[in-house]
């Protein structure tokens, strides 16, 4: 089941991020693509066969998670960047790329990088649920480890919020609003996602499509935006 | 509320009783499956009879009064008043009258209704539900027309902004402000003057009786407006773009 999810999300992000080559070979908005295409790697490394695989050939030691968390972190910054820019968010900006931004980012890239290095990471396991070391100074440094690579997408997520729900509250044309509504719907699960750890543990299964619905919403509120692109300059703007 | 399916199909069958629903359609303009949908749902549009009605030849006005919910229009109907006349008139119209009137130093004529002014176009405007609600609102009305339909206030100024009102809250609100059920109707768009029994040179008259600082106060007060809504769609249009320039 959840495997059949993992690989539909997959499935579906490779897609508009193929679809998306031929326009980012013109030159329009590379950042996009790049955010379809960071997407795509992001949930290859998440789904466990192709996790393991990629971290045996880096030496077993986990190593492909931390890339994972910085696929991550580039995609939510990327494309919180653009969103709040879009939008013409300022606050959004001041808080995703502005000096609370940046402190934001070093602190959690350090929180990410320390703990990870501190701790000891043998033995390839995805999500880092079932390393061998399962001594208490280890589990606790992964705990922090996986906070701080939950806390970053959910900050963004929550900076995007207010400008997101007033764009779906606005009188602009119908398509943007949709995707706005669909980035919404993604942002707030993002931010559930943060809280997850919380959910009872027959429930934990829950996580998956949370963060299914966070990666999802990105990319197809993203792609319903350029859809609203494409239709507006082939057909004249009607008023 | 639209009309009940029963008792349009009724109606149809006394005014057209050889017509086959797709001659109904055929004359009237109506697409097929719309008016199929209509009857399937048990609720038939107004516009739909007023269509039909009007393809037939008939009076529009009378049909729709056959109805029990719209009982109320039968009869000799009470004419617009003034100012409800004036409402109807385009705000191009009027700043063209205010033009005309001016000495000829401006490219005025200098006169009243000259025959030189080209006619005033026909109701409805851009504007012209608004302009009509605004033309009969005591500053009560909409709490009273709220109160007597349950539509929310925010709903109602919603359809009054995109110009937009049902023939069932448009008699609702001519009915609370104690004007004649017509001025709503040819507001909307649903009737034309003609057949809601206007005289034809009303709205001219109601336009001539005005006098040079009445319209000008009402023409500077329809281009503020109009200001202020091509503003918003400025705004809109550069939010828009900016999306796709990011996102798109």
């Amino acid at each position: 089941m959840i495997a059949i999810l993992q690989w539909t999300t997959l499935a579906v992000c490779a897609l508009v991020a193929v679809a998306r080559i031929p326009s980012a070979l013109r030159g329009e908005n590379r950042s996009i693509f790049g955010i379809f295409a960071l997407s795509t790697f992001a949930i290859m490394l998440s789904i466990s066969t192709i996790y393991l695989v990629v971290d045996a050939w880096l030496g077993a030691e986990n190593y492909a998670n931390l890339i994972l968390r910085f696929l991550i972190y580039g995609v939510v910054l990327l494309a919180g960047y653009k969103i709040a820019k879009g939008f013409g968010a300022q606050r959004s900006m001041w808080f995703i790329v502005g000096p609370v931004g940046r402190t934001v980012l070093a602190l959690v890239v350090i929180a990410t990088v320390v703990p990870f290095l501190l701790a000891n990471t043998t033995g390839s396991s995805t999500g880092l649920g079932t390393l061998s070391d399962q001594s208490d100074r280890n589990v606790e440094l992964i705990r922090l480890y996986t906070v701080a690579g939950r806390f970053y997408p959910s900050y963004i997520a929550a900076c995007l919020l207010p400008a997101t729900i007033r764009t779906v509250r606005s009188r602009l044309p119908k398509l943007p609003r949709i995707g706005a509504a669909v980035l919404a719907l993604g942002a707030c699960a993002m931010i559930l996602l943060s809280f997850s750890e919380l959910l009872p543990r027959p429930l934990a299964y829950l996580q998956y499509f949370i963060s299914s619905t966070a990666v999802l919403g990105l990319v197809l509120g993203l792609a319903l935006m350029w859809l609203g692109r494409v239709l507006a300059t082939k057909r004249p703007a009607r008023t | 509320m639209p009309l009940p399916a029963k008792a349009f199909q009724l109606w149809l069958h006394v005014v057209a009783p050889t017509a086959s629903t797709a001659d109904i359609c055929r004359i009237s303009g109506i697409k097929r499956t719309t008016l199929a949908q209509q009857l399937v749902r048990g609720k038939v549009a107004e516009t739909t009879l007023v269509s039909i009605s009007r393809a037939l030849g008939r009076s529009p006005l009378e049909d729709l009064s056959s109805f029990d919910s719209y009982a109320g229009l039968a009869g000799q109907p009470q004419p617009p008043t003034a100012a409800e006349l004036v409402s109807q008139i385009a705000t191009m119209d009027l700043l063209r009258a205010v033009i005309s009137r001016s000495s000829p130093a401006y490219g005025g004529y200098g006169d009243d209704g000259s025959s030189l002014t080209p006619a005033l176009g026909p109701a409805p405007h851009a504007t012209s539900v608004r302009n009509w609600v605004d033309a009969i609102d005591d500053g009560e009305l909409r709490h009273r027309v709220s109160a007597a339909t349950g539509v929310a206030p925010q709903n109602y100024s919603a359809q009054l902004t995109a110009n937009r009102l049902s023939p069932e809250l448009a008699v609702a609100t001519a009915r609370a402000a104690g004007v004649g059920f017509t001025g709503g109707l040819v507001a909307t768009g649903l009737l034309t003057e003609t057949e809601a029994g206007w005289a034809p040179e009303a709205k001219q008259a109601a336009l001539d009786a005005l006098s040079d600082g009445e319209l000008t106060a009402l023409a500077g007060e329809r281009l503020q407006s109009l200001g202020r809504t091509l503003r918003r769609q400025e705004q809109e249009h550069e939010q828009t773009k900016k999306i796709w320039e990011n996102l798109g």
